[in-house]
């Protein structure tokens, strides 16, 4: 490899790197232009089926065709539970599940929410969260929607880890509608947030994906809402205080490591101590 | 017809606890009271929401929301740097078309009533000097979600910056929404934004 290469290769990692800290959007204009496709698509297409299918569909049958496609995601959310280590989470999602799928009639009745059992909502882009993979930077798929660069691929685990996606080895003519069900009832469940994005963003683009990466992070977090949620906005207002409180943080977390380094210290001499100690009365013994 | 013992009652509980809360206002107010007496009015409001109408619900609510939210500080907060680029008058227009926005989205947003209840869950302390009071609203046969208001002290009393909806930052949404649209369209746009939301708010 040439000098000039190696130096390409550098300022390349070194512009990705400072454009990844400038924003979690460096490829906004192509996320723009898939958000604009997707919105027409929207307008044109799910929009009136969705609205065609409330319209003709009973409340109960809705709820009943949400309820079956939601359990049916209850053996991707046991996976993820067991890959997160939430052994005990496992269990519950596990029994959710089994009792939907017998007491629930297949799961179109939600039977486990009224013993109880609430839904946890796990994924594989969870999963890698907690593994520690980074959420990468967002990015608008076509058809599908808001994700990251870490979401896309998880999302492909997660729809090999769902019964629904298995229908098309049966025939064709059961795995055209499963899945055209799947979409349409999604599109339907999303009015709500649709219509709400609609009335309050004054910048719909930007409010989607604002919306949509802090719900990813606070699933990653599971819900537990930080009273540093906003340091990152406040810090302007008063960066010498966040820096001391930041830095008075990382010397605290330093500090315990040491403390714990230094503990496994203590125990491994104890043990060489105790080692020295028996080897001294196995000599006496001679 | 509401016997009128009981409505002499329930009378006599309202101005007890308006006269309580202007009390609790003017002497000193914890983060805790703020937040309580604003979810109080807020479900008050929503209850008589389809009598009062959105003009009657944004009257109700005006007070409301400017007693218990920092809209001034939210307002500097949700347009960043770019503060500091506006004049006088801008930053003052800013302001006012703001706050009139927050109380519409109240408005519009809180219309009637289902059996829906807050509750304070806890409080912390940020490392900024605020609190957060983590609450949540209970919605029959649905799930809750969660409410986390932050607040900072302003005089004797606590006031809202911000309110993080099932995680989701509403300073931060804005702050990314506001500085977007002043950076890419410009101030005049912006202003134009908000009053259409405003308008729209009205409308519906």
């Amino acid at each position: 490899m040439t000098k000039k290469t190696l130096a390409t290769l550098i300022c390349g990692v070194l512009f990705a790197a400072n454009v990844q800290a400038k924003s979690n959007d460096p490829y906004e204009s192509f996320n723009r232009t898939m958000y604009d496709f997707n919105s027409s698509i929207d307008d044109y297409i799910a929009s009136p089926i969705s609205n065609g299918y409330k319209f003709i569909t009973p409340q109960f049958v809705q709820t009943g065709v949400f309820n079956f496609f939601n359990n049916l995601k209850g053996i991707n959310i046991v996976l993820n539970d067991v890959l997160q280590a939430k052994f005990s989470q496992s269990a519950e999602d596990l029994g959710r599940f089994t009792l939907n799928s017998t007491a629930g009639l297949g799961g179109f009745i939600d039977v486990a929410k009224h013993v109880g059992l609430e839904q946890n909502e796990e994924d594989f882009d969870q999963t890698l969260a907690v593994w520690g993979v980074p959420q990468g930077s967002y990015l608008v798929l076509p058809f599908m929607g808001p994700n990251t660069m870490r979401g896309t691929p998880a999302f492909a685990v997660d729809a090999a880890a769902n019964p629904a996606s298995y229908a098309s080895f049966i025939a064709y003519y059961v795995s055209a509608p499963v899945q055209f069900m799947s979409a349409v009832n999604a599109r339907a469940n999303a009015e709500g947030a649709l219509k709400f994005i609609n009335e309050a963003a004054l910048d719909k683009y930007v409010f989607t994906r604002e919306s949509f990466l802090q719900w990813r992070k606070n699933l990653e977090s599971d819900g537990k809402v930080s009273a540093a949620i906003d340091d990152d906005i406040l810090a302007e207002e008063k960066t010498p205080d966040l820096k001391w409180r930041d830095d008075s943080k990382k010397f605290g977390i330093a500090a315990q490591s040491f403390a714990s380094v230094a503990q496994k210290f203590d125990c491994a001499a104890q043990n060489f101590e105790q080692a020295g100690q028996k080897i001294e009365q196995l000599k006496m013994g001679k | 017809m509401m016997p009128v013992k009981k409505f002499a009652v329930i009378a006599f509980s309202i101005s007890s606890l308006f006269a309580s809360s202007v009390f609790a206002q003017e002497e000193s107010a914890t983060a805790r009271q703020i937040v309580d007496k604003f979810q109080t009015e807020l479900v008050q409001v929503m209850k008589d929401g389809k009598k009062l109408g959105y003009d009657g619900r944004y009257e109700k609510l005006e007070p409301a929301v400017s007693n218990s939210h920092d809209l001034p500080k939210i307002a500097r907060i949700v347009v960043g740097k770019e503060w500091e680029k506006l004049t006088e008058e801008q930053q003052k227009k800013l302001t006012d078309v703001f706050s009139k926005l927050s109380i519409a989205s109240y408005a519009h947003n809180f219309k009637d009533f289902s059996g829906e209840t807050f509750a304070i869950d806890s409080e912390e302390e940020t490392k900024m000097g605020g609190v957060v009071i983590h609450s949540h609203l209970t919605i029959p046969d649905d799930k809750p979600v969660k409410f986390d208001y932050m607040l900072k002290e302003k005089g004797a009393s606590w006031r809202i910056i911000n309110i993080i909806a099932n995680g989701v930052s509403d300073l931060a949404l804005k702050r990314s929404e506001y500085t977007a649209v002043l950076q890419r369209d410009g101030f005049d746009a912006l202003i134009a934004k908000i009053n259409e939301k405003i308008d729209n708010y009205a409308k519906q």
